[in-house]
């Protein structure tokens, strides 16, 4: 039983009238207007009251620049695996959290008998090290038990289990590592604060901006240039082709799974370099955040996950005092999730695939 | 198939019989207990009788049901898991030790019924539901969050007599005549103390005249900052600004810059150790902060807290109970309690108040040992007599303090609130840099 | 048969072993009796682990006996080596518990029985050997048999998890439950007769399967409906006595199962029929809550006065509340959804998500904290009148949010067949060839919205009244995931599956409330093993499934679809 087609009468009224009151653009544009109004307003209404320095934008703006880096590196996970499962992989943000959180014992231990300040940058490696591989083994087991028995099911079926493993997971690790916050030991090396071209920053900050970037880079030679990258473009383009071009489908996907939890691990050290500290939810709201920026940037383009992630970290960062402070909006910091993603919101409307993502005809 | 029919048939039958006379032998039981409590000398039945909600009944052998009603999952679990070990530490020290293992109260031993209030009014309602339904419940240590009680567990328990001490709400309303449910009683100080002695302190003791305070959306810190800048502005300091955050979040320079632009003598914020921890931190690398005195409260008067901010804790000061005022119950708080928590649980404490539900709980026992009619190993435990106990604990010193619970169920109703100083990388509950006694009643 | 096949399924299952151990669910779930003095649930867990791992070996090998023993040797062999393993440690002064909490003295003894190390050891591999061989002879048992001896041991178990909600209930009818259960567990000779019983009805139910076969078949059409009209009035008379045969506590899970219910049909509507994926359905439910509160509360802006924090009473009842709730809601899902019509799966999930927490963070905010309550919520939202029905008694709302729920569960259905449905259905299967049709996808699909958010709106009503107070944490992400969740697990688009749904969800990690902390890891695994074993959902919607089995061309949707075209 199909749908019987509306008599041509009926049908040719109803796109005249839509056509006549073009409803929706109406919305968009008195939306699109007023918010930008707001932001202008706002944004004027506070640098005129002149309550923050130049020198407070500038280290505003740094540190939007490093968490949005961690962002980054997060989102990129996510838009690996969108690029070649056409899943969300909501659990991203545990994997995250199992590296840098077992990576925390070994810190412990090395500050325990010295050997953390001794030689810093050894063990910075050796914690950078411990904390990918264990991403990377969870990020395995998660793609080996949870993900390769559904493949080829519908796209809803995947995210369902994507969220239940993000709940398995951070349980898990509450039951194996308790409930409390732990913080990481200091690292005398990284305290304290660089100038560079005149703008003070602290040198976490600085490192944090530097690392993301260069594993940006890596990874994007690995993608451009190795075998193993061109058959995880391939299996993005087609599966069942890359198939039957030579290309071993599940290797390719597995290691997808690799390399976005070995970024992943690395983005829990450098976060901690920011916040040192771990408990077992850390990864939820980061996880959000990033797929946030992965979809900002348009998901599946790992250029659009890197920009996604820094525009929203600086947008968090500058955000609420430079739009709401003026506005006398009282606890302007409070609603720094309804900048963000109203900005989403916003972006999404004039640019459906975000920055750097495919067109919506191209994907639909 | 017809061998499995009348085989079947057969099992059924038994079955059914087997049913009837276990059904029976049950009925039999109780009306024997029931006969006893009337062939007795009355006392049980009587007080039984004439309370309005009846007696719980401990059968020989049977123990006592002890509810538990804090936050055991989510964010906050690690606030109410603290608590749920102090209560059942209360359980373990009935017999003067801290062995794992239970002791016994009148000869009846203790059981737990641990229920999640998810720190959430459906959290609060959900447990308190099951709490209530179980005839066997003698009393609830709980809620862990004022948003779990308010409307929620202390209507429903107290509706059904069940008495609900709760050791961490501190929200002002519980307490309040148009709000306080006739059963509810908390070992958590008021709000309203709190904050108005960290208030004082910081305009007399410090000397500050402008202040800053954040909260991170949860009712207690909200009601917290709200009586600190009440109280700061009545004596006559300036709320430079009074800002939030957002729970879970992890980087806090923007609010922190936006404080720092007043430069404020004193930034509060009474929140708990993950976040505070990292405002702490956040704080001392932001310009406009580089002077400012920060304050906290009792949710992060913690180990937790302290190892989160790390180096950058020195100096801050943290208000609680005073610990320090009750020096022979200190010995025992500092010395065997603490070496128990450790080796108990494995870890320092991640909150303060399990020391409040320590209290809670021995509270409840106290009070069931008072009013409990012991008959031939049969306990009957009348419900409004338990209550009455409760409301009248006054003088009783436990670890948080001096019990005395007034008529609106605050047991803290005089309290002595004391400011502690983190200094080499600590701070010592035994030496509070300031310390006032506060009541609700002035 | 081949050893090596057995040392697979062996390890796997040491390994589930010592990580429900490592966890601490094993030395927690022990102070829970499944057999009052006879065994704990920390051990029920640890032998159904066993049970499984070699039942599930042994069923694949041809010498299913030694299979199941092999398979418990080993599984137990690793988990006392393991075990003897962190002893070893702990004795050598290693801090194990600094890294693994769970690891405590209390749980190695629960994993030595409360034996010394090594007759532990010992006694972990006989017990699981036995396991095992019990679990290989089940297999090569004649199936009537196999069958009724796995379901009774079903029952009991479910019995005696199902001890807190079945002890009251059987107690609210009246029912003596002390000869069946003692202190939190089954009494020994309540299990024996539960056993009996169970073991006994499904070999009778069993043996008459043919004859019923044989009735049902020569049935007559007529008798057939009766028959059908006949279990359906039952069904409804059922519910309609549920809340007084299993008393306020059970009433009150049932009148969060319907909330859920109410939740799931709402947002059926949207995800199911017209394939629009929203993350943020939350949003609706707060706005049905709030505004119920603010028209009703006493401490609502819009009734007390200047510094005054309660009125006499709320601006008006729910009653007259309710319509004017709706329509807010409806008017907000539209405004919500319009400018977002044109985004596609992915990118509109975290659209929608974005409004949920907008809106959650709202609620919260500082500034409006005058209109909203902020942190401190809105309290004291009035029970409706008349007062003999009394909204905060589990028992009388329960009836309430089933009336609710049968009319949307109705709307639902009737809608399905309907012109909207199969707009929708053409606009889920390919949104660009029914434009083409001359569908207004933009007009249906705010259509979907809006109705979807006014029965959301609903069940934040019904919530707000339930509950009597609201603050912003109630309204988190995760009551979105959870009504998705409920939703795709009963099976999408399925009416019945949202129901299934909600009772499996929401229902029974009720079971398990003194083990909150548990709780999520539980609702985790369930997800993930449901998606596994059937992606359908567990009450799929007909057509659906079809399309699920036939392959990808029948289900050209861009959300049941997987991977671009």
């Amino acid at each position: 039983m199909s749908a019987p087609a509306p008599a041509p009468a009926e049908q040719s009224s109803r796109r005249l009238r839509f056509e006549r009151i073009p409803m929706r653009r109406i919305i968009l544009i008195v939306l699109s207007v007023s918010i930008i109004y707001g932001v202008v307003a706002g944004s004027t209404a506070t640098l005129r009251t002149g309550v923050f320095t130049a020198e407070d934008w500038q280290s505003l703006f740094i540190n939007g620049l490093a968490r949005g880096s961690v962002y980054a590196l997060i989102a990129i996970g996510y838009t690996l695996v969108y690029g070649i499962l056409f899943m969300i992989n909501f659990a991203h943000g545990e994997v995250f959290m199992a590296g840098v959180y077992t990576a925390y014992f070994v810190a412990v231990a090395f500050a325990g008998n010295g050997f953390l300040n001794s030689n810093p940058l050894l063990s910075i490696a050796i914690l950078l090290l411990v904390s990918m591989a264990v991403s990377v083994f969870i990020a395995v087991l998660l793609e080996r038990l949870a993900y390769r028995p559904l493949r080829g099911a519908p796209r809803l079926v995947p995210l369902i289990t994507a969220i239940g493993a993000s709940f398995f997971l951070q349980y898990t690790f509450r039951g194996f590592y308790g409930a409390n916050v732990r913080a990481y030991p200091t690292i005398e090396i990284l305290q304290g604060k660089w100038t560079i071209f005149g703008i003070q920053m602290l040198k976490t900050q600085a490192i944090v901006i530097v690392a993301a970037l260069f594993l940006w880079f890596l990874l994007y030679l690995f993608v451009a240039r190795t075998k193993t990258g061109r058959s995880m473009r391939a299996v993005g383009e087609d599966r069942e082709i890359a198939s039957l071009m030579g290309i071993n489908v599940d290797r390719t996907i597995v290691a997808t799974f690799a390399i976005g939890g070995a970024l992943a691990g690395a983005a829990g050290i450098l976060y901690v370099f920011l916040f040192n500290q771990v408990i077992f939810t850390m990864g939820f709201l980061p996880g959000i955040k990033a797929f946030t920026a992965a979809v900002l940037g348009g998901i599946g383009s790992i250029t659009g996950a890197a920009m996604g992630g820094l525009i929203l970290g600086i947008l968090e960062a500058v955000g609420p005092n430079l739009f709401l402070t003026g506005a006398e909006v009282p606890s302007p910091n409070q609603l720094q999730p309804v900048i963000a993603f109203g900005i989403l919101v916003l972006v999404l409307i004039f640019l459906p695939g975000g920055f750097l993502g495919a067109s919506e005809e191209k994907r639909a | 198939m017809r061998n499995y029919s009348s085989l079947g048939k057969l099992v059924l039958l038994l079955m059914v019989f087997a049913l009837i006379v276990a059904a029976c032998g049950g009925d039999s039981t109780d009306t024997t207990t029931a006969d006893t409590g009337d062939g007795g000398d009355g006392g049980a039945a009587a007080a039984c009788d004439a309370d309005p909600f009846g007696c719980v009944e401990v059968g020989d052998g049977e123990a006592i049901t002890i509810g538990t009603l804090l936050v055991i999952s989510g964010p906050n679990a690690s606030l109410g898991q603290d608590s749920q070990n102090g209560v059942v530490m209360a359980a373990d020290h009935l017999d003067g030790t801290f062995d794992g293992t239970n002791g016994e109260l009148l000869g009846h031993a203790i059981a737990f019924n641990h229920q999640d209030d998810g720190c959430s009014a459906e959290g609060g309602q959900a447990g308190a539901q099951a709490l209530a339904a179980d005839p066997s419940t003698v009393g609830v240590i709980g809620t862990s969050c004022s948003s779990a009680a308010l409307g929620v567990a202390d209507t429903i328990l107290s509706d059904k007599g069940i008495a609900i001490i709760s050791p961490s709400n501190t929200g002002p309303a519980l307490t309040t005549p148009e709000e306080h449910q006739a059963f509810y009683l908390r070992t958590a100080h008021n709000d309203k103390l709190q904050g108005a002695a960290v208030a004082k302190f910081a305009y007399n003791e410090l000397g500050a005249r402008t202040a800053a305070t954040i909260h991170d959306g949860s009712p207690y810190a909200d009601g917290l900052q709200a009586v600190f800048a009440d109280t700061f502005e009545s004596l006559g300091g300036t709320i430079t600004v009074r800002e939030a955050i957002q729970v879970q979040e992890t980087d806090f320079t923007s609010v922190l810059t936006s404080i720092g632009a007043d430069s404020p003598d004193v930034l509060y914020f009474p929140i708990f150790a993950a976040e505070g921890g990292l405002i702490t931190q956040q704080a001392r690398q932001t310009d406009g902060l580089a002077d400012t005195t920060l304050i906290g409260s009792d949710g992060m008067l913690s180990a937790d807290y302290v190892a989160a901010a790390g180096e950058a804790v020195e100096g801050v000061y943290l208000s609680g109970p005073d610990l320090s005022a009750f020096t022979g119950d200190q010995d025992f708080y500092e010395g065997e309690f603490k070496t128990a928590y450790q080796e108990l649980w494995g870890g320092e404490p991640a909150a303060a108040f399990h020391a409040h539900s320590y209290d809670a709980a021995n509270m409840l026992f106290d009070a069931i040992k008072e009013v409990a009619i012991d008959e031939d190993g049969t306990l009957f435990i009348p419900r409004t007599a338990l209550k009455d106990a409760l409301f009248a604990t006054s003088g009783v010193q436990g670890i948080t303090g001096t019990l005395n619970c007034n008529d609106l169920g605050d047991c803290q109703s005089t309290a002595t609130i004391a400011v502690y100083q983190v200094v080499g990388g600590n701070y010592d509950s035994a030496n509070p840099v300031y310390s006032e006694v506060a009541s609700l009643d002035s | 048969m081949n050893l090596r096949s057995a040392l697979k399924p062996g390890f796997v299952g040491g390994i589930v072993v010592v990580y429900l151990s490592a966890i601490g669910m094993v030395e927690r779930f022990q102070d829970r009796n499944v057999i009052t003095g006879l065994v704990g649930l920390g051990v029920v867990l640890m032998l159904v682990a066993f049970a499984i791992t070699s039942y599930t070996a042994a069923r694949k090998s041809d010498s299913s006996l030694l299979t199941g023993v092999a398979v418990g040797f080993i599984s137990g062999a690793f988990v006392a080596i393991v075990t003897m393993g962190f002893e070893g440690l702990i004795n050598a002064g290693l801090d194990v518990r600094g890294m693994f909490v769970s690891i405590t003295p209390g749980l190695l003894e629960t994993l030595e029985f409360g034996l010394n190390p090594v007759v532990g050891a010992f006694m972990m591999v006989v017990a699981s050997t036995a396991v095992g061989a019990v679990s290989g002879v089940l297999v090569g048992l004649e199936y009537h048999l196999r069958s009724a001896v796995v379901f009774a041991i079903g029952i009991t178990l479910l019995m005696s998890l199902g001890e807190p909600i079945l002890r009251v209930t059987l107690g609210n009818l009246q029912i003596p439950t002390g000869w069946l259960y003692e202190l939190g567990g089954l009494t020994i000779a309540g299990t024996i007769i539960v056993l009996a019983l169970a073991f006994g009805l499904r070999w009778w139910w069993m043996s008459r399967a043919d004859t019923r076969r044989e009735a049902a078949a020569q049935m007559p059409e007529a008798t057939r409906r009766t028959w059908g009209r006949a279990s359906l009035m039952a069904a409804i008379v059922a519910l309609v006595a549920l809340p007084w045969i299993v008393g306020p506590f059970v009433s009150d899970v049932l009148g969060t199962v319907g909330l859920y219910v109410l939740l799931g049909l709402g947002l059926n509507i949207v995800v199911g029929y017209a394939g629009l994926l929203d993350l943020g359905y939350v949003a609706f439910f707060a706005v049905g809550a709030y505004a119920a509160a603010i028209f009703t509360s006493p401490a609502s802006f819009l009734v007390t006065e200047e510094g005054q924090q309660f009125a006499e009473a709320g601006f008006t009842n729910l009653w007259v509340a309710l319509p004017f709730v709706v329509i807010i809601a409806v008017v907000i899902g539209a405004a919500i959804g319009a400018p977002v019509l044109r985004l596609r799966g992915d990118y509109l999930a975290i659209v929608t998500l974005g409004f949920g927490e907008i809106i959650r963070t709202l609620v919260l905010s500082d500034w409006l904290s005058p209109y909203l309550g902020g942190a401190q919520g809105l309290t004291r939202v009035p029970a409706a009148p008349p007062s003999s029905f009394d909204l905060r008694n589990p028992q009388h709302i329960y009836y309430l949010i089933l009336a609710f729920s049968l009319i949307a569960a109705y709307i639902s259905y009737r809608l399905v067949d309907s012109r909207v449905g199969r707009a929708w259905a053409a606009m889920r299967e390919d949104e660009d060839v029914a434009e083409a049709m001359g569908i207004s996808v933009v007009r249906y699909k705010l259509l979907a919205f809006a109705m979807g958010a006014g029965v959301g709106s609903l069940g934040g009503v019904f919530f707000a009244a339930k509950i009597g107070s609201i603050f912003p944490n109630s309204f988190g992400l995760q009551v979105s995931i959870n009504v998705l969740a409920v939703i795709i697990l009963g099976g999408i688009g399925s009416i019945p599956g949202v129901i299934v749904g909600a009772a499996a969800l929401v229902g029974l990690p009720e079971l398990l409330r003194e083990f909150g902390e548990f709780r999520l890891l539980i609702y985790g695994a369930i997800l993930i093993a449901i998606m596994i074993f059937r992606p359908e959902g567990l009450l799929p919607n007909k057509r659906r499934q079809r399309e699920l089995h036939e392959g990808q061309d029948l289900a050209a949707v861009d959300l049941t679809k997987e991977g671009p075209s």
